[in-house]
C-alpha cells in the first residue's frame, strides 16, 4: 500500500511520474518525455509537446529581451486559450512572476492590479488588446514570439512563479504567492485517477486560468500526464465543440456540470462526445444529487477540496457513491493536523504569502510552514475528510455559542428539489435570529404555484429545525426567485 | 424565418430549461432574468441551445433583457 491516490493507478504508470519541483525542468521533461504526442488544441490547429515547447522557447527568448530581470511580474489577460498557456509557461519557466488575470476585469480594474503588483508587462489576447491599453505598463500581443528560442532559467523550487487572486467566499481578494514547488505538487497531485492510462486522455478546458483549479488541475496537470488539452475561444464554445473534442475527462464547477446535464437532457448523451469517463468537480459544494445524476450516465464525478493557498488540491474523493458527502482522502506531499476543529496542512503546496500584506500572511500562515485553512473538519474512521463550515461564517449566538452554517445548511442539500441555500445571521423583531434563504430547483416543481413551493420548503425547514438544538433552530424562511450573488468559481457569496 | 416562428422555438427550448414555466405568458417583451428567471447558468445554457436549434453563432460578449432582443439577434444573424 502506497497511499489511497498513488493506488489508483497501474504501478508502470505511477512509475512515469515523479514530483519534479520547478516548471524550468517541467516544460523541459514533458518535452523530451511526450514529444510527439499533442498537447494543446484550439479545437482546429494542434500542437505536439516539441510544438508547444518550441513556442514557449521562444515567448522566452522574446521576454528576456525586454530586459526583464528575474522576478519580474508579466501578466495575461486572456480566455483559456493556447497562447495564455504558452505564455504563462514561458514567464514562469523563464524565471519571471505571472500574473493571471480575470478575463472578465474591466480597464480601470486591470490598470489597478498593474500598478498593485507592480508588472513589468502585460499580454493580451486579441479581444483584450482596447481593455489592456489602459495599463500604464508595456503590451504586448500574447501571440507574438521571437525568431530564436531560448533556454529555460535555473530557478530554486522555493522561487515565486505566479500570484492568484483569492477571495473566495468572504473577504476582499488578496494576491496568493505560490512558489514553482507548490504548483508542480499540485500538478502531480492532479493526475492521480483510478486506472489512469498516461498520454492518452483528452480534457476539454472549460474553467479560466485565473483561477487555481482550471490552471493547476484544468491544464498543469494534464501536460503532466501527457494529455491533450482543448479549448475554443470561450467556455461557451468550448462547451459546443464537445461532440468534436471527444473529452475522456473534464475538470469542473458544479454549475458547469449542471449545464452539461441540462445539454444532455436536449440532445442526449452524445453531445458529451461519446468518450466522457470522469469529471473532477470542485471549487465550489458537490450536491450529492449531481454525482448521482452522472452515475446514471456512466460517468464518474469526483469531488474534492482545496484552496489557492494550497495550490489547489488538498483531498479528493473517488468514493462518491459509498462517502458522498466527504471531501476524500488527503493528496500526496502534505501532513495535516485538526486544531480546535480547523483544518491545518503544510507540505510542498503550501504558497510563500499574500503578495504586500504580511499581517494577511501571520493569519494564514504559521512561522513554521502550516496553512490554517479556516475551515472546519472532520474526519471519519476511515480518514475520509467532511467540511462542517468555515471559521469566519459562524454565528455567534446570542448565548455565545458558535454556529457554523454550513453545518445547518448540509441536511438541505439533500433534497433534490433545492438548488442552493444559505444560512446567516438575521434580525427579526429586533432580535437576532438565524435565517435561511433557499433558491429551489425550479424544474423540479413542474407548474407548482409559488405559494405551494414556499410551503414545501417551509416543512422542509420544520423537519430540519426538529433534529437540532433549540438554539440552532431556523426562525425566517426567504424562497428566492433570483439566483444568489455568485463568486468567479460560481459559489454562492456570503457577502 | 418570420418572428413567430423563432417565438415558438424559443418557447421550446425553455421549456425544457425550466418546465415550470407558464408559456402562455412568454411573449417578446418577456425579461429574460426577472419574468422568465434565468440566471447565468440558465442563460449560458439557453445560448449553446439557441445556437444549436437555429445555427447561428453568438460573437463575442452579446446582452440580452427580452425575449424580442433575442429574436431581433436570430433574425439578424441568420440574415
Amino acid at each position: 500500500m502506497k497511499n489511497y491516490f498513488e493506488d489508483m493507478m497501474p504501478a508502470e504508470e505511477l512509475a512515469q511520474v515523479k514530483y519534479i519541483p520547478t516548471i524550468p525542468e517541467f516544460v523541459t521533461w514533458i518535452e523530451s518525455k511526450w514529444r510527439e504526442l499533442p498537447a494543446l488544441s484550439d479545437t482546429v490547429n494542434t500542437l505536439t509537446y516539441k510544438q508547444m515547447c518550441d513556442a514557449i522557447a521562444r515567448k522566452r527568448a522574446m521576454l528576456n529581451a525586454m530586459g526583464l530581470a528575474k522576478g519580474d511580474k508579466v501578466a495575461i489577460l486572456d480566455n483559456t486559450t493556447v497562447e495564455a498557456v504558452e505564455m504563462f509557461l514561458a514567464v514562469t519557466s523563464a524565471g519571471y512572476v505571472v500574473i493571471n488575470l480575470p478575463s472578465q476585469l474591466p480597464a480601470p480594474a486591470v490598470a489597478g492590479c498593474c500598478m498593485k503588483f507592480g508588472v513589468k508587462v502585460l499580454a493580451a489576447g486579441a479581444g483584450f488588446m482596447e481593455t489592456a491599453k489602459a495599463a500604464s505598463c508595456k503590451v504586448i500581443d500574447i501571440a507574438d514570439m521571437a525568431e530564436q528560442k531560448a533556454p529555460v532559467a535555473i530557478v530554486d523550487k522555493n522561487d515565486p512563479a505566479a500570484i492568484f487572486f483569492t477571495g473566495g467566499t468572504t473577504g476582499a481578494p488578496k494576491g496568493a504567492v505560490l512558489p514553482h514547488r507548490a504548483l508542480m505538487r499540485g500538478a502531480l497531485n492532479g493526475v492521480y485517477a483510478p486506472g489512469h492510462q498516461l498520454g492518452c486522455q483528452r480534457y476539454a478546458s472549460v474553467l479560466p486560468l485565473s483561477h487555481v483549479f482550471g490552471l493547476v488541475r484544468g491544464t498543469l496537470s494534464v501536460l503532466y500526464e501527457g494529455g491533450a488539452w482543448y479549448a475554443a475561444a470561450n467556455t461557451k464554445e468550448t462547451i459546443s465543440k464537445l461532440p468534436m473534442i471527444k473529452p475522456t475527462c473534464l475538470v469542473a464547477v458544479p454549475g458547469i456540470c449542471e449545464i452539461l446535464l441540462g445539454l444532455v437532457k436536449m440532445y442526449g448523451k452524445p453531445f458529451l462526445g461519446g468518450n466522457l469517463r470522469f469529471i473532477i468537480a470542485g471549487a465550489a459544494n458537490v450536491p450529492p444529487k449531481l454525482i448521482g445524476e452522472f452515475d446514471q450516465l456512466g460517468i464518474s464525478l469526483f469531488a474534492g477540496y482545496g484552496m489557492t493557498e494550497g495550490a489547489n488540491l488538498t483531498s479528493g474523493n473517488i468514493d462518491v457513491k459509498e462517502k458522498p458527502t466527504s471531501v476524500g482522502k488527503i493528496y500526496p506531499g502534505q501532513e495535516t493536523k485538526v486544531v480546535d476543529g480547523e483544518l491545518w496542512f503544510r507540505g510542498d503546496n503550501v504558497f510563500l504569502g499574500y503578495y504586500g500584506d504580511p499581517e494577511k500572511t501571520a493569519e494564514t500562515l504559521t512561522p513554521d510552514g502550516w496553512i490554517k485553512t479556516g475551515d472546519l473538519v472532520r474526519f471519519d474512521e476511515e480518514g475520509y475528510m467532511y467540511i462542517i463550515g468555515r471559521i469566519k461564517n459562524l454565528i455567534i449566538l446570542s448565548n455565545g455559542e458558535n454556529v457554523s452554517p454550513e453545518s445547518i445548511e448540509e441536511p438541505f442539500y439533500k433534497c433534490d428539489k433545492l438548488r442552493d441555500c444559505l444560512v446567516k445571521e438575521d434580525e427579526m423583531d429586533g432580535k437576532k435570529v438565524i435565517a435561511i434563504e433557499i433558491l429551489p430547483r425550479i424544474e423540479e416543481f413542474g407548474n407548482t404555484p409559488w405559494e405551494e413551493v414556499e410551503a414545501y420548503f417551509k416543512k422542509l425547514v420544520d423537519e430540519v429545525n426538529a433534529t437540532l438544538p433549540t438554539t440552532h433552530r431556523i426562525n425566517k424562511i426567504t424562497v428566492r426567485k433570483e439566483d444568489f450573488k455568485r463568486t468567479g468559481a460560481m459559489k454562492v457569496s456570503r457577502n | 424565418m418570420e418572428r413567430q416562428e423563432i417565438l415558438v422555438g424559443l418557447k421550446e427550448i425553455l421549456q425544457l430549461i425550466k418546465p415550470s414555466l407558464d408559456l402562455s405568458a412568454v411573449n417578446e417583451n418577456s425579461q429574460l432574468i426577472s419574468d422568465i428567471g434565468l440566471d447565468s447558468l440558465t442563460i449560458l445554457l439557453l445560448s449553446l441551445a439557441i445556437e444549436n436549434k437555429f445555427n447561428i453563432k453568438f460573437e463575442g460578449a452579446v446582452k440580452f433583457n427580452t425575449v424580442g432582443e433575442v429574436i431581433d439577434y436570430i433574425i439578424k444573424a441568420k440574415a
